[in-house]
């Protein structure tokens, strides 16, 4: 029994293709039992995310013919998920062709997706599908729990979505002593190198490094308040981002009144006038300015006597407007921190750097834990394992280590 | 084994002490990304090795071992050290390590000096409890004010970091300035409070007939250090200064003090009869 993987990512698709294939939650149990009933996988997990589809198998078939039998089953379903697209939401229209029952043996191979509906005009050329066998497929899924396949490398959100789908099967009876290993496995890695390695250590968008940055200036962001100058998408997924890391409240000021109080109760916060935000300035500590004016709003000859109400304390003013808000001579203040939109780029450039060059340092965990996996499966303790059953609590929680 | 005096032990904390300041070098060249854990043990090693040391001396005196320039160095370098394992407990603080490694290699090296430590003479006139506690107090102090503006020196280091956008300002493990701003004033404070219990202490030691205390070149030194740390603290406590200037004005007393408080001890009729 070898474990394989066949699927198709963001590195290999576009989106269009992508959701052609993918697995409502709601479907999965079904296509599980559908994918063990025909034969190809004694257990199965299939992992359904905005950026991938995939499929994982612990089959007693070669790997060039269980592949082959996984792709046949991939293709069924992104065909019968097209043609489902298409087809009115009366399930009375098809006989035998409820929901329920979305795919069975006797579905025709579609061999080209090709037709009108859901993702029309993306053409499938086989290419898109990859797979693997032992030990490259072990190694992709734990590459795949580490964040190193994600599109933002090292991004955590994957762990969750993997350990969901892991519950998803198990709890439906679809997985056993090969599977549950490999995940609990894969699991314990991403824990292994999220410790040892700076993989997901800092952040790559441009609210996040703007928390970093005030993390950096301030022992805590517990009571702070912050400032928000102009209410656009950036500024406000910046301020939220402080919100969640303790920041007390939120001021919003912006050209339009209505919609600076629309922002201002969506965050907890309260709204003033554009024209006196500058009377707030000394229970400020964090600013996040992104306005559409074509000149500064704030310059120094306008901060520096502001700055001593402040008793020395440190100000951030983070500016994401292009033309920018703030004067860059401001800067030369004591006690303030001026960021443009380039800065925050060139931090978040810098911790997508640090994350590259620690992925050599992470596929030799990953490699090293593999190896350990396939000698293990070798031993007496594996074939014990197949006689007894975990719950998915415990595997998912465990803290064993290898 | 009988000749491996205390000295050879101070010899082997001075090397662990030079091997933290090299390692604190590689720390900084990945600008403070890796954790410090390693030169906590390494300063924790040659604390052990420096206590041991000053142990061996105080057992072979039967008193504390703060009588010579040596001893005076060594004691005010365990303190210091001392002060830095207390405060490194904290994750985030452990960093001041890579910073004090340096200093303390420094000050170990000019303790060895074979001239700070002269072949014992006769038992000093003056000894006791009281002025082991004077001394110790006193050393705890300047253990605390050189603790003190070794966080200062991280303060000004990471807040020109964050000034001019230095990329490592955010990706080093250096922890925030506001943090580093206070620590450095909590152990301003602390060493103000030993010294002044330390400074209360020698004004009631026994001393010859016929000597002014309050012309001593030492007592006059120690009451202008007094001075200009507490002149510091309250100028902070008013918020006169910047946190810049604060930071700058902690370096340059402490600078002051390790340049002349050997000269001034050896002015010193009641410390250097």
């Amino acid at each position: 029994m070898s474990i394989v993987v066949l699927g198709l990512s963001h590195h290999s698709s576009p989106v269009e293709l992508r959701e052609r294939f993918a697995f409502a939650e709601a479907k999965i149990p079904d296509a599980l039992a559908l994918l063990r009933k025909s034969g190809v996988a004694d257990e199965a997990v299939i992992l359904s995310t905005c950026n991938r589809v995939e499929i994982y198998g612990a089959t007693a078939l070669t790997p060039d013919a269980a592949a082959a039998e996984l792709r046949s089953f991939l293709l069924r379903w992104g065909e019968i998920a097209s043609q489902m697209q298409r087809v009115s939401p009366s399930p009375q229209r098809e006989e035998g062709r409820g929901e329920e029952a979305v795919l069975n043996d006797s579905t025709p191979l579609a061999p080209a997706l090709s037709a009108p509906g859901r993702g029309e005009g993306a053409q499938f050329g086989g290419d898109e599908l990859y797979s693997f066998a032992e030990p490259q497929s072990l190694q992709h899924l734990f590459k795949v729990a580490c964040g190193l396949d994600s599109m933002v490398l090292g991004e955590t959100e994957i762990l969750g979505q993997l350990k969901q789908a892991y519950a998803l099967a198990h709890r439906h009876g679809h997985t056993g002593a090969r599977l549950n290993k490999a995940f609990q496995r894969a699991f314990n890695v991403a824990k292994h190198v999220r410790t040892e390695t700076n993989i997901q250590r800092g952040s790559v968008s441009v609210a996040s490094v703007a928390v970093e940055l005030a993390e950096k200036i301030f022992s805590s962001l517990k009571n702070r308040e912050v400032m928000v100058i102009g209410a656009g998408d950036t500024s406000e997924k910046t301020a939220r981002a402080l919100l969640s890391r303790g920041a007390r409240s939120i001021i919003v000021a912006n050209r339009s009144h209505d919609r600076a109080l629309a922002l201002a109760q969506e965050l907890g916060g309260r709204a003033v006038p554009f024209g006196d935000w500058g009377a707030e300035f000394g229970k400020i500590d964090i600013v996040i300015s992104s306005t559409a004016a074509p000149h500064h709003i704030l310059d120094r000859v306008n901060l520096e006597p502001l700055m001593k109400l402040r008793h020395h304390r440190p100000l951030l003013l983070i500016d994401i407007a292009v033309p920018r808000d703030i004067d860059p001579e401001v800067n030369f203040l004591e006690n303030v921190y001026l960021y443009n939109i380039d800065d925050l780029q060139a931090v978040a450039d810098g911790y997508l750097k640090q994350r590259k060059e620690e992925i050599a340092h992470c596929e030799a965990i990953i490699a090293e834990k593999v190896k350990g996996l396939l000698l293990k499966s070798e031993d007496r303790e594996w074939k014990m394992e197949e006689r007894t059953s975990t719950s998915p609590s415990s595997i998912l929680d465990s803290q064993s280590s290898f | 084994m009988a000749w491996f005096t205390d000295r050879h032990f101070f010899l082997l904390a001075v090397m662990v002490y030079g091997l933290s300041a090299v390692y604190s070098v590689f720390l900084w060249r990945l600008g403070f990304r890796k954790d410090d854990h390693v030169n906590y043990y390494l300063l924790l090693t040659a604390f052990a090795l420096h206590t041991v040391a000053m142990f061996k001396r105080g057992f072979s005196l039967n008193q504390c071992p703060v009588n010579n320039l040596y001893e005076a160095t060594t004691f005010f370098a365990w303190a210091f050290v001392a002060a830095y394992l207390i405060v490194g407990l904290l994750p985030r603080l452990r960093f001041l390590g890579a910073f004090a490694s340096p200093v303390l290699f420094a000050i170990g090296v000019f303790a060895l000096m074979p001239a700070l430590d002269p072949p014992r003479g006769p038992k000093p006139e003056f000894s006791g409890a009281l002025l082991s506690f004077h001394a110790a107090t006193i050393l705890l102090a300047y253990g605390a004010f050189g603790l003190g503006a070794v966080a200062a020196v991280m303060f000004l280091t990471q807040q020109h970091d964050l000034k001019f956008h230095k990329l490592r300002a955010v990706l080093s493990l250096l922890p925030p300035i506001q943090r580093l701003e206070s620590i450095t004033g909590w152990l301003v404070l602390a060493g103000f409070v030993f010294f002044t219990v330390g400074l209360g202490a020698g004004h009631f030691l026994p001393r010859r007939e016929n000597t002014n205390y309050w012309q001593d070149p030492k007592v006059m030194w120690s009451v202008f250090m007094w001075a200009v740390y507490l002149a510091l603290l309250v100028l902070r406590w008013v918020r006169v200064p910047s946190n810049r200037g604060f930071a700058v004005s902690i370096i340059a007393a402490f600078v002051f003090l390790l340049l002349t408080f050997w000269g001034t001890n050896l002015l010193s009729p009641l410390h250097h009869p």
